[in-house]
């Protein structure tokens, strides 16, 4: 197996080689490379694939040390819909 | 008078949680996993006195000392979101909302992977899980395992392992890509593992490392570098080798390894298979700041604590009311220097919901915080004093700005 056909993002399957091209092509920002590839976007919220992104990201463009380059969002645990909208049954 | 509540019931969380019920504070730990003291669980090893940290049972001495005391300790229940309403803040669990005006987050750190082609295989883990799988849950994760990426955490694991009598085949380094980049190269990896090595049982390695103090010699000890490795507790380290896939017909069977050159690159035509059923992936840890970040906490990447680290001041305080951090979530170091900062974040926190008292306490803290970390045995990363005295220049930049902009 070459480089290029490992899954890097396992929820939305984004392998190595889709991450490197998108991200040699725009020269993108981690945030941009994420909405492109929708590596991290996943239902584990990118827990696996965070830091691999981030690097890809990051080899050709700088990164801002005052910013998380990929942004968390709540839930940051799954929560089945019934207890998110307090749905009791 | 509400209850403190502290997110993650690991060396640093019960620590501040006891320093807080023994002000005579009602606190409420929560933690997702099902038994209290958090990485603390894993940890075995000799300390150079010939004692043996056993975190199983620091972390029984740990939950005990705090139920006596007095606090609660939900476990099993992962805290999904928080989020800052009017006075107080919010914590939302799966079944419950708890309110407090002090929050405390010792979520502690999460792990590196290094994707590897086969990485996606069944028995392919990261070395924690290994770890938690045979000293807490006292399963095998297999009979023969291969650990990629050399560093203190995979080192001291491998050791773990064989204790429960599990075949470690090598130590070895991953193929290089983009994220893998740093533990892939020999001389980056050697580098770190230098300041470390009166840690090598063997006096050789001791030695050897003595030499190494000039680029030339590190040059020179990772070029002759035995390629089959240099055995600690009699497994291979292997620095001038890299596991290039993982392979197996839906779950590992086995990888397929290459030497590499000083810098890091395949050499062709030197691939051999070695037979293994599980894999063990250690690429090094991260704070785990998810709920700093959806808190609204300002963040800084500092190399030499791990990554992005909420702001906050030597009294663990972020620059968000009511919101402290304690333990690795500040950067990656020790229990002992975990335990430290909950003592002090616990103390913060005492002295706030008084209305003051405790300030020389705070002090006394803050200084044994130091002294701790000048004394830890294992340290993460070498500079990682370098690194705290960048976060309290950010927080010192960070305070002049907030005072320029209420002026």
């Amino acid at each position: 197996m070459t480089d290029n056909k490992m899954i890097i993002c396992r929820c939305e399957e984004v392998t190595y080689g889709e991450l490197v091209e998108t991200a040699e092509k725009f020269g993108c920002t981690p945030r941009e490379l994420k909405l492109r590839t929708r590596a991290g976007m996943g239902y584990c919220g990118g827990r696996t694939c965070r830091s691999a992104v981030d690097s890809i990201a990051l080899a050709a463009t700088e990164r801002d040390i005052s910013e998380i380059t990929l942004k968390y969002q709540p839930p940051i645990r799954p929560v089945s819909f019934g207890k998110l909208g307090d749905v009791t049954k | 008078m509400g209850k403190v509540i502290i997110i993650g019931a690991g060396p640093a969380g019960l620590s501040a949680a006891i320093t807080i019920a023994e002000k005579g504070l009602d606190v409420l730990v929560i933690d997702e996993y099902m038994v209290g003291g958090g990485r603390l669980l894993g940890q075995l090893y000799e300390e150079p006195n010939g004692n043996w940290w056993n975190g199983i049972k620091e972390s029984k001495s740990l939950v005990e000392r705090a139920k006596n005391a007095g606090v609660e300790i939900q476990l099993h229940t992962p805290v999904s979101n928080i989020e800052r309403i009017d006075d107080e803040w919010v914590i939302y669990t799966e079944s419950e909302v708890h309110y407090t005006s002090h929050l405390l987050l010792a979520t502690g750190a999460a792990e590196t992977p290094l994707p590897i082609p086969g990485w996606t295989l069944p028995g392919v883990m990261s070395v924690g899980a290994a770890q938690v799988m045979t000293n807490v849950q006292r399963v095998k994760p297999g009979n023969r395992g291969v650990i990629v990426g050399v560093n203190v955490l995979s080192s001291a694991i491998a050791m773990e392992l064989k204790i429960a009598n599990i075949d470690v085949a090598c130590i070895t380094l991953p193929k290089m890509n983009i994220p893998t980049e740093k533990s892939a190269d020999p001389m980056e990896v050697m580098n770190s593992l230098l300041h470390v090595s009166h840690m090598a049982p063997s006096a050789f390695v001791k030695l050897g490392s003595k030499l190494m103090t000039n680029d030339f010699m590190k040059r020179m000890g990772i070029t002759f570098f035995p390629k089959n490795g240099v055995k600690m507790w009699d497994i291979p380290i292997m620095l001038r080798k890299a596991v290039v896939e993982i392979y197996g017909d839906g779950k590992v069977e086995g990888v397929k390894i290459a030497t590499i050159s000083p810098s890091g690159e395949v050499v062709a035509g030197t691939e051999e298979n070695i037979s293994a059923d599980f894999v063990c992936i250690a690429g090094g840890l991260y704070p785990l700041a998810e709920l700093a970040a959806v808190a609204g906490c300002p963040f800084y990447h500092i190399e030499e604590l791990g990554g992005y680290v909420p702001l906050h001041n030597e009294q663990m305080q972020t620059p968000v009311e009511g919101l402290y951090v304690a333990g690795n979530i500040t950067g990656i170091e020790g229990a002992k220097v975990a335990i430290s900062q909950g003592v002090t974040a616990g103390l913060a926190i005492a002295n706030d919901v008084l209305g003051g008292g405790l300030e020389s306490n705070i002090q006394q803290a803050i200084a044994d915080i130091e002294t701790t970390r000048d004394n830890a045995y294992i340290q993460f990363h070498p500079e990682v004093k370098e690194g705290k005295r960048k976060l309290q220049q950010y927080w010192e930049e960070h305070q002049n700005k907030s005072v320029a902009i209420t002026l």
